[in-house]
């Protein structure tokens, strides 16, 4: 094969890596970030870039696994798990997924909030019309449209260069790893490795590869995919951390709402800035909320072998389509209550995404090591003890959150004395 | 002593994971899975898995009986006596539970919960049979432990006759019979239940139908989704399937491959079709050439009525439509055209030179889509020869290949649902 050939066959199989890594980067994972940067400058930098590489790890599982078997990751789970386990998965991924539809209206409450629109009226037009459009139209071009708004995030790596951080000062940061144990910087760091990589994440972008008829064949081309996709969202991430902290957390600048995450990119846009972030953030959590609850339908129901499918009637497919609309209406709600914190939902449920994680991961790594399954493309013995030493590290991290938000003192003094 | 009595009914989920005693009273195990033997009428259990890295099975004769609560053997447990699994057996819960398989009556694919088994008696002898599998939410909650929720709900029972798993087993005997099951099914089904396999089942499933039904199954499906099926069938199959296919559709898929694909397929396939389907290829998309099909019937015009008859009798299998009967000479240059009803009521011995009309409506494969559809509008034809400037013939354009363009997308589901709908008045009947 010449190298034309190769590209044209590359640009034909790319897609899922990249969408989820855009739709990675949404509502919550923008907060989640810019909070970081806010609040501990540089310092969560080291956790995001371990994030990253772990989530280039678990993408990487999924799609080869989506590849090689041609199913999706609910349909591996209960054929070789049976029913108990796979109701123990499904009601996590429930879980973490109705929170983060909720986060991802917070966004689009947030968006409209920044253009003068009121929650009580954008959110349930909004639902409304996401829960129509893809009942009743083509979802694939909707996608294209909402990944071109999810662009104007890289104006967050331009402001980042133009406000002229301290580049030693970051690189010395990136590559030191810091910790503490106080609960507030514990929940921040699994939000942040939350956000970055989510169960649902896992199970969209396995789903994907299998809905495009990709193969073990031309499995390789989907690994740049899943790649490259990783790269954007680690580098954007990056990019948020560092120009909230020079702009925020040097002016000791606190976040109260997601608007002023807004004020990081000042620098570039001026008086502009919050349209810019408002377009933006509209973009990631318009695309998340389209995939989010769709997905989740249909993993739940291949897993349960209800009927399932966008082409079906309600009447063919009662269980999905009810899913389906109760997750945007619960979603949408949550976002209504009165007195609620936007920005806090979003935070929330990001270290709830955290913490549910490792179910979904063990089960990911333990089918993809199964030969039986995985035939040739077995995960090799280093991959599997990185994939572990991760799950077990995420696991680690949600037991001292536990720990210290029920005894604070403790945990923090014996961190405090480890570090020493 | 001669009828058959029922002693028992059990999910197998109410077995699975339950105490073994030996004739003492001594635990042995517990009942991991059961193995079966499906060679005759009904699937029965001939062994039970007990201890896991055990791969030896205590034989079905050993139980005195099945309950609930646990399995008592009527002997002394001793390992020596144990047997391993035959080739002719599988295990049960492995291969169904928890499986996706393909309802014949439903003509669709579903997700097995449990499996409903029955404990017989006949002329001395006792069987465990495999009677049904649950597909039913109800099934789902007795997994789970909580049947009682649902216990308002009937279960949902599909009967082994009607079941199609979807991983293969070795057994030959048994693939004929499931040949003859998806016999019943409709290609359109087939299609149908194509498009919802990942591309492993698929496979599968390819193996499990004669070539005919395959392509009857493909030419039902959207070129999208054939395109996608041909690059994920191996290469020797796609080469046979294309052959079998008609030339025009053939072309088309081919056409939406790339070069490289398109001309290793061309070239597994015999010379004649791959010839044929590469002259269609060379048309461009929207000509007249890219629509047409070369299997028309043509005969020579010295033919008599009779011998025409007996010339078509051999050619109809192939040819796309038979109504209309190209006459031409030696060089396949068209002469004339007569229809099947002029050629029926014609008396044996005339020849057909003498029944064709001269007057032929026919069109160039470089005219547009447009034209075409104009053309046989206007005369009100079933179908219209291409021929070149020579007039000689390259091949026709059906009335439905036409059609095709000018429809709307037809929502899929719909039309498929109204055809099971259809075919299910009479129960498992299979209507054309």
């Amino acid at each position: 094969m010449n190298l034309k050939v190769r590209f044209a066959l590359f640009f034909s199989i790319m897609g899922p890596g990249i969408v989820t890594a855009f739709a990675d980067n949404d509502a919550g994972g923008i907060a989640t970030y810019a909070a970081a940067g806010a609040k501990y400058g540089y310092s969560l930098i080291f956790t995001m870039l371990i994030s990253t590489v772990l989530l280039a790890i678990a993408q990487e599982i999924s799609a080869r696994t989506g590849a090689v078997t041609g199913r999706g990751l609910s349909d591996l789970i209960r054929e070789n798990y049976g029913v108990k386990w796979t109701f123990f998965a499904m009601s996590v991924l429930l879980i973490a997924n109705l929170g983060t539809t909720a986060s991802e209206f917070s966004g689009i409450a947030t968006s409209f909030e920044i253009f003068g629109v009121s929650k009580y009226l954008s959110v349930p037009i909004m639902a409304f019309i996401i829960w129509w459009l893809v009942i009743k139209t083509d979802y694939g071009k909707l996608e294209k449209i909402l990944l071109i708004l999810c662009i104007t995030f890289f104006s967050y790596v331009i402001s980042g260069i133009i406000v002229h951080p301290p580049w030693p000062h970051i690189l010395v940061e990136s590559i030191t790893p810091s910790f503490s144990g106080t609960p507030a910087f514990l929940m921040m760091a699994i939000g942040v490795i939350g956000t970055t990589i989510t169960p649902w994440g896992q199970f969209y972008v396995q789903a994907s590869v299998v809905d495009k008829g990709i193969t073990a064949k031309d499995y390789r081309y989907t690994r740049w995919d899943v790649l490259i996709g990783t790269f954007f969202t680690g580098f954007i991430a990056f990019f948020i951390i560092v120009a909230t902290a020079a702009t925020l957390y040097v002016n000791h600048i606190p976040i109260e709402t997601a608007k002023d995450v807004a004020l990081a990119l000042k620098p570039l846009a001026g008086n502009y800035a919050s349209f810019l972030f408002g377009f933006g953030l509209l973009g990631a959590s318009m695309l998340a909320a389209f995939v989010l609850p769709l997905s989740t339908s249909y993993a739940v129901c291949e897993a349960f072998g209800f009927e399932h499918g966008i082409s079906k009637s309600y009447k063919e497919a009662p269980a999905f389509f009810s899913l389906y609309t109760v997750l945007i209406v619960f979603g949408a709600v949550i976002v209504l209550w009165p007195n609620l914190s936007l920005y806090n939902i979003m935070l929330t449920t990001q270290v709830v995404n955290g913490i549910l994680l490792p179910p979904i991961l063990i089960f990911m790594v333990l089918i993809a090591s199964k030969k039986s399954i995985m035939g040739e493309y077995v995960n090799s013995g280093l991959f599997n003890v990185i994939a572990w030493a991760f799950t077990f590290i995420l696991v680690l991290l949600t037991l001292l959150l536990l720990l210290s938000t029920l005894f604070p003192e403790y945990i923090t003094h014996s961190l405090g004395f480890l570090s020493l | 002593m001669n009828e058959l009595k029922v002693l028992g009914e059990f999910y197998f989920s109410q077995l699975a994971n339950k105490p073994i005693w030996d004739a003492k009273g001594k635990r042995i195990g517990k009942l991991l899975d059961m193995a079966m033997r499906w060679d005759s009428v009904s699937p029965h259990v001939t062994g039970i898995r007990y201890a896991k890295g055990v791969s030896s099975l205590i034989p079905f004769e050993w139980v005195a009986s099945w309950k609930k609560d646990g399995l008592r053997l009527n002997t002394n447990f001793d390992p020596q006596k144990t047997y391993p699994l035959h080739d002719d057996e599988t295990f049960i819960g492995k291969w169904l539970l928890d499986k996706q398989i393909i309802d014949l009556e439903g003509s669709k694919l579903v997700r097995v919960n449990d499996l409903s088994l029955s404990w017989l008696s006949h002329e001395d002898h006792q069987y465990l049979v495999l009677v049904a599998v649950d597909i039913g939410v109800r099934g789902l909650f007795r997994r789970l432990g909580v049947e009682f929720l649902l216990s308002r709900i009937n279960n949902n029972f599909v009967g082994c006759q009607y079941i199609k798993p979807l991983e293969n087993r070795t057994s030959a005997l048994q693939l004929t019979r499931e040949k003859e099951q998806l016999r019943q099914l409709h290609p359109a089904d087939i299609a149908d239940l194509f498009e919802t396999m990942d591309y492993k089942q698929r496979a599968n499933l390819l193996d499990a139908l004669d070539s005919q039904q395959a392509v009857d199954a493909l030419a039902e499906m959207e070129l999208e989704a054939q395109v996608e099926m041909i690059i994920q069938m191996d290469e020797s199959r796609a080469s046979d399937i294309l052959e079998e296919m008609p030339p025009d559709e053939a072309a088309d898929i081919l056409s939406e491959l790339s070069v490289e694909k398109s001309e290793e397929l061309l070239s597994l396939m015999e010379s004649d079709d791959a010839e044929d389907v590469r002259e269609l290829m060379q048309y461009e998309e929207d000509t007249a050439g890219s629509l047409m099909t070369t299997e028309y019937i043509g005969l020579p015009f010295w033919l008599t009525a009779e011998q025409a008859i007996n010339e078509l009798r051999r050619l109809a299998p192939e040819a796309e439509t038979i109504y209309y009967l190209y006459v031409v000479d030696e060089q396949e240059t068209l002469e004339g055209v007569l229809s099947l009803r002029e050629l029926i009521i014609a008396s044996p011995e005339t020849p057909l030179k003498d029944l064709m009309h001269k007057k032929i409506v026919k069109i160039s494969p470089y005219e547009d889509h447009e034209k075409v559809a104009d053309i046989i509008h206007k005369y009100g034809l079933l179908a219209v020869p291409v021929v070149n400037d020579q007039d000689q013939v390259l091949g026709i354009i059906t009335v439905d290949d036409v059609l095709e363009l000018f429809m709307p997308e037809r929502p899929r589901g719909e039309i498929l649902s109204s055809l099971v709908a259809r075919r299910h008045q009479p129960k498992g009947g299979h209507n054309e």
